[in-house]
């Protein structure tokens, strides 16, 4: 019974590892790969680009990104589909 | 909720937690202590300087503090106490 279903912070577990699309309330998103999570999920991200509200793009090694503002995790996404894993999934940003 | 102590800690949903706990947030931030670091605010504003300490509300303590306003260099602090409120990220750099 309980087994059947997957808790949406299992779904993030399950992405521990791979690449992680992570958009902000603000607009604002990353892109990077989990490396960890908490139950906050505040989240350690690897090889990061940071993506602002003014298109400018920011590579950043290692970081702890505080899970307070996280809107939406795509799993594998790119923003602008770099990825190819998440066709149609530019709206977002728009 | 009125869990006056946030902690960071590994969400534990089946066997693999040994391999999450190495990479988890306060792993993370134990790895980086007394580095140098660059701390984003929401606002936009980044510090970047020598990390002294962290706790579980990202309340942050730099040393040596540079503050970045749109990516040009606008002060220097020798100690700065940032409130965990306004951090978006923490960044080794």
């Amino acid at each position: 019974m309980s087994t059947s279903q997957l808790l949406p912070l299992e779904l993030v577990d399950k992405c521990v590892g791979s690449r992680i699309w992570v958009v902000m309330k603000a607009d604002r998103e990353f892109s990077g790969t989990l490396l960890g999570f908490d139950d906050f999920v505040n989240m350690v991200l690897e090889d990061v680009t940071e993506y602002d509200n003014l298109g400018n793009q920011t590579h950043l090694p290692k970081i702890l990104l505080n899970g307070n503002n996280i809107c939406m995790l795509i799993p594998g996404g790119e923003p602008g589909g770099e990825a190819g894993e998440e066709p149609g999934a530019q709206t977002a940003s728009e | 909720m009125s869990n006056g102590t946030a902690e960071f800690q590994a969400f534990s949903p089946g066997e693999e937690t040994s391999e999450i706990a190495k990479n988890n947030p306060s792993a993370f931030l134990s790895q980086i202590t007394g580095a140098k670091v660059a701390v984003k605010l929401n606002s936009g504003v980044e510090y970047r300087g020598d990390l002294q300490c962290v706790d579980g509300y990202m309340n942050i303590a730099l040393e040596q503090t540079e503050e970045y306003v749109d990516g040009i260099l606008k002060n220097q602090y020798g100690d700065v106490f940032i409130r965990g409120n306004n951090v978006l990220y923490i960044s080794s750099i």
